[in-house]
């Protein structure tokens, strides 16, 4: 078992030592039983630190932003940034390795072993408590959560409210690590690309017709690009602006700029943003279902991102974010590459 | 007068509103949102809270201005696109939400009245659930200026008794409508009002969340301008447009153009809601950016509607329905932001 | 009649004139309606419509004395001001408004007034220069001081020339040309040089952000006090009726409680200009 004490131990270490600038880990939310960002400065506030099954969050995110302050900043404080990572979260890191965004020197990275179980999915929860308000959720002994309501305790096997992303995890301890908590436990995954085999089976007439019932849901908030460690692009074809604007760029680059899609969120729209999205994501999600998870109207999207991982493995035999040596997918060809699917 | 419909009586009253649009609570992939009541007997009112809230039938995501079309050399033909302003009825509008749409009502009034969102506005009757219990962990209505009950904006206010609804009626509107269920309606006897009152009475007792005493957070945050509580406070912020564009209250948007064809030019102007959690949105075309960072942004979220809205309106612009915080991805909690306003040091 | 805000109306272009060339070029433009119109203010701006392209918030340059064109003078900076540097004469443009506050110029009857503008600056105070110089009886001395980085890039060359036998106007460029022979160094240096007395004078200054700060600056050294300063501020603006929720500094919407701020106003304000 992961001990709070230990994490906080290590993390009041860091911080008195001066090694690391900060700490991005995770605190209880207001709400008493889900655990929300925190960034830790000071060693007296490290008691703050939780681990537990409502850490959601691919903390990733928040190294991205680093990075964008450093740039702006004139002397950066160029100690690394310590941050706690789950095993899909590591492979975010891999990621940002392996295309140069950060070096491995800008970040400290504090493991923690999911163990037996990953985190839950709060609508998956929802549903099974029919109304009853969740006041707490810890690990239980196997493969199950122990859940605190109103009106008491009760064991739910993982396999009912665990989120899909863990239930389909082929890296639930972190493959990149300065310190590691928890133990390296073997887990058997059946079905990794399980989400996506249903919709394989449908015909292309039924899959549209699917997807654009879900894109048809979309509002644009961005949620599902803003949560995502991997879209830290400064320019997105999404943006009304969609390139950076300097002092020097001229009236003429700016209006020879292809506005790429409109605001409105209608189909043809949504179904090109998550396109874009989705593509560009290729041989570089890491599955952390933080894009699913944030999206205020239940899309499911790591089913877009999940069938393009599979891609990336049946045709290049390519698992995504575990070897920051290897170049990445997308930037690099090899001799024995498949082509037989080029026409 | 006070009016009574028993539960099983209300889809005959949809039935009856044929001439209407008729928008209700709907459940679609586990989330709840307001949508178009195709099936009509299948409504019912048994829901918590929606995502999107009831702003999306006044105000819609997007709405056309205009066709613009190039008719002979260099010449436009314009069309003005205005909504036809079919009667609409929205139901199971949460308190919260009626006392929104009055603050929209201010923003898009006033001397240069705003005629699409008046066209959809005056179309529409809102008939409000009272919240028995509050539909989600997140309600803190009663912090400002609201009630779980507050009939503010509403046409008609209805109250779960059970079997039964307790039925409020407002406005013209709402007497209309009511008047198209016909002979279904009853009176409704002391003991009735009685029982509704106990709902309500009750009702505030139930909330889980309060904000209290922020009569100087408008004040308080004026002189909280440049403090560096902003970039601690948003140093999770993701900058998505969630808090803003699932508020009832928030009402910025964006004008386009949608060419949809080149020659001969051919196009609309379109409305599309925007928000201030964008880093273009106030983006020059310069590049030059007055809220250039996500401090700046939410700092813009909260003075709007803690001072800016106060000093123009005298009214917070923010109901208290929690939206922000429960779809928020990484917790950012407007009522601990302005928490921490109001005990912060000057 | 019931009129739609965000329907512009249809209007020609009548003329058009290349100021300054270049990758910064200013044109200057005149337009008449199709069909009716709008009076404005001296300050006062127009949302110009470009079909397909968008919608730019421009400043109405032409003294609303002048009644048969509505003019503006536009830099070149993004996407529908590029749209509008290739409009020709008769070209057919969409115009709404007039929006925001005007210069209280009633109020300023009997004040002398200094113009102090820098690059495309001088168009939103060439209304009010316009209209005072056509009454100029009702005010004191007038006096424009104006710069550009080179002399290329002063606006109104032909007006300024015309200009110096009705009112004293002092140019400036940033660095020496040969031909020179007026000041060289910024608006705000040549405010210093000139010294114009603050007494019962008002000071418009407008132009880009770094020159208005150090302007009010200047002018405030030699004595002119907060309320005899005024200043336009520009914000990203869609509506133009304060109703979309982007320009606002503080409580106020530039589109619809600005532009115009006198400095003893505007510095009670965030800067979030």
């Amino acid at each position: 078992m992961v001990k709070h004490e230990d994490v906080r131990a290590e993390a009041k270490k860091l911080l008195e030592s001066g090694k690391v600038k900060y700490i991005i880990a995770y605190e209880l939310g207001a709400d008493g039983w889900k655990a929300n960002p925190v960034f830790i400065k000071k060693p007296e506030d490290v008691d703050k630190i939780i681990w537990g099954p409502t850490c959601f969050h691919n903390l990733i995110r928040f190294v991205v932003d680093e990075k964008r302050r450093k740039v702006q900043q004139k002397n950066p404080d160029t100690r690394p940034v310590g941050v706690m990572v789950k095993g899909c979260d590591s492979r975010a890191i891999v990621i940002l390795l392996q295309e140069k965004f950060i070096e491995r020197k800008d970040v400290h990275i504090i493991g923690v072993s999911c163990e037996k179980t990953g985190v839950i999915d709060e609508r998956k929860l929802a549903n099974k408590l029919k109304g009853r308000k969740a006041k707490n959720v810890e690990f239980g002994p196997d493969e199950n959560f122990v859940v605190t309501t109103e009106e008491g305790t009760v064991d739910l096997p993982a396999s009912e409210i665990m989120a899909d992303r863990c239930l389909e995890c082929i890296a639930h301890v972190p493959v990149i690590t300065d310190v590691l908590f928890g133990e390296k436990t073997k887990r058997t995954v059946p079905h990794p690309f399980g989400s996506v085999e249903k919709i394989e089976t449908l015909s292309s007439e039924d899959r549209w017709k699917f997807w654009s019932e879900q894109l048809e849901k979309c509002v644009r908030c961005y949620a599902c690009r803003s949560v995502c460690p991997m879209c830290y692009c400064d320019e997105c074809v999404a943006d009304t602006i969609t390139f950076a604007v300097s002092p020097d760029t001229t009236a003429e680059e700016k209006a020879q700029k292809i506005k790429w899609l409109d605001k409105s969120p209608v189909i043809s729209e949504n179904i090109f943003y998550h396109m874009v999205r989705a593509i560009h994501l290729a041989g570089r999600c890491i599955d952390c279902g933080e894009c699913e998870r944030a999206c205020p109207v239940n899309i499911p999207l790591r089913m877009l991102n999940k069938k393009l991982e599979k891609e990336a493995k049946l045709l290049f035999g390519y698992d995504v974010g575990f070897d920051s040596e290897k170049p990445a997918l997308i930037s690099c060809f090899r001799d024995e590459d498949p082509e037989d699917f080029i026409r | 007068m006070d009016k009574i419909l028993a539960k099983k009586d209300f889809p005959r009253w949809l039935e009856a509103l044929g001439a209407y649009d008729v928008y209700a609570p709907q459940l679609i992939d586990d989330v709840w949102n307001y949508e178009l009541a195709t099936d009509r007997k299948a409504v019912s009112l048994d829901y918590p809270q929606t995502a999107i809230p009831a702003k999306k039938i006044v105000f819609p995501q997007r709405e056309f201005f205009f066709e613009f079309r190039e008719a002979d050399t260099d010449d436009y033909k314009l069309k003005e696109l205005l909504p036809e302003g079919k009667p609409t009825v929205i139901f199971g509008v949460r308190a919260c939400e009626g006392k929104a749409v009055t603050l929209t009502d201010l923003v898009f009034g006033g001397e240069i009245a705003d005629d699409y969102y008046w066209k959809r506005r005056n179309a529409a009757v809102l008939v409000g659930l009272a919240c028995a219990s509050p539909p989600s962990t997140n309600c803190f209505c009663l912090s400002v200026n609201g009630s779980p009950h507050s009939k503010e904006g509403l046409d008609v206010l209805m109250t779960d008794l059970g079997d039964q609804y307790y039925v409020e009626i407002l406005t013209d509107k709402g007497k209309k409508l009511v008047s198209e269920g016909g002979a279904i309606f009853h009176e409704a006897k002391p003991p009735d009002k009685k029982a509704a009152e106990k709902i309500h009475a009750d009702s505030e007792k139930k909330l889980a969340r309060e904000l209290k005493n922020i009569k100087d957070v408008p004040a308080k945050l004026k002189g909280m301008f440049a403090s560096p509580f902003w970039d601690d406070e948003s140093m999770s912020c993701i900058r998505c447009g969630i808090c803003t564009y699932l508020c009832p209250t928030c009402h910025c948007f964006d004008i386009n153009d949608e060419v949809e064809s080149q020659t001969p030019l051919a196009g609309r102007r379109v409305r599309t809601w925007d928000t201030c959690q964008f880093p273009d949105f106030t983006m020059h075309s310069s590049g030059h950016n007055p809220r250039p960072d996500k401090a700046a942004r939410l700092r813009q979220r909260i003075n709007h509607k803690f001072q800016y809205f106060v000093e123009v309106w005298q009214n917070y612009q923010c109901t208290g329905c929690g939206r922000c915080i429960t779809l928020c991805p990484v917790g950012i909690d407007i009522i601990k932001v302005v928490e921490k306003v109001r005990d912060h040091a000057n | 009649m019931r009129t739609n805000v965000y329907l512009p109306k249809l209007a020609k272009v009548i003329s058009v004139k290349e100021e300054v060339g270049g990758v910064r070029s200013i044109k200057t433009f005149r337009t008449q309606f199709l069909d009716g119109g709008f009076t404005h203010k001296c300050g006062q701006c127009a949302m110009l419509s470009i079909f397909g392209k968008g919608e730019s918030m421009i400043s109405i340059s032409s003294s609303p004395l002048v009644k048969d064109y509505l003019q503006f003078s536009i830099l070149k900076m993004g996407r529908v001001t590029s749209a509008i540097h290739d409009l020709e004469v008769g070209s057919i443009i969409g115009i709404r408004g007039p929006y925001g506050n005007a210069f209280p110029i009633e109020s300023w009857k009997g004040k002398n007034i200094l113009f102090a503008g820098g690059g495309i600056g001088l168009a939103p105070i060439w209304s009010v220069l316009q209209t005072t110089l056509l009454r100029k009886k009702d005010y004191g001395d007038l006096t424009l001081i104006y710069g550009a980085r080179t002399s290329p890039d002063i606006v109104f060359k032909e007006e300024l020339a015309d200009l110096k036998s009705k009112m004293k106007v002092h140019l400036s460029i940033d660095v020496a040309e040969p031909e020179w022979k007026e000041f060289v160094g910024f608006v705000a240096q040549n405010i210093l040089d000139k010294k114009p007395s603050p007494e019962n004078t008002i000071a418009i200054t407008c132009g880009p952000p770094i020159m208005i700060k150090t302007c009010i600056k200047a002018l405030s050294e030699i004595g002119f006090k907060d309320d005899q300063i005024y200043t336009t501020v520009e914000n990203k603006m869609k509506c133009g009726i304060g109703k979309c929720g982007r320009c606002n500094i503080g409580r106020h919407y530039v589109c619809k409680d600005g532009p115009v701020y006198s400095w003893a106003e505007l510095r009670q304000l965030p800067q979030e200009y």
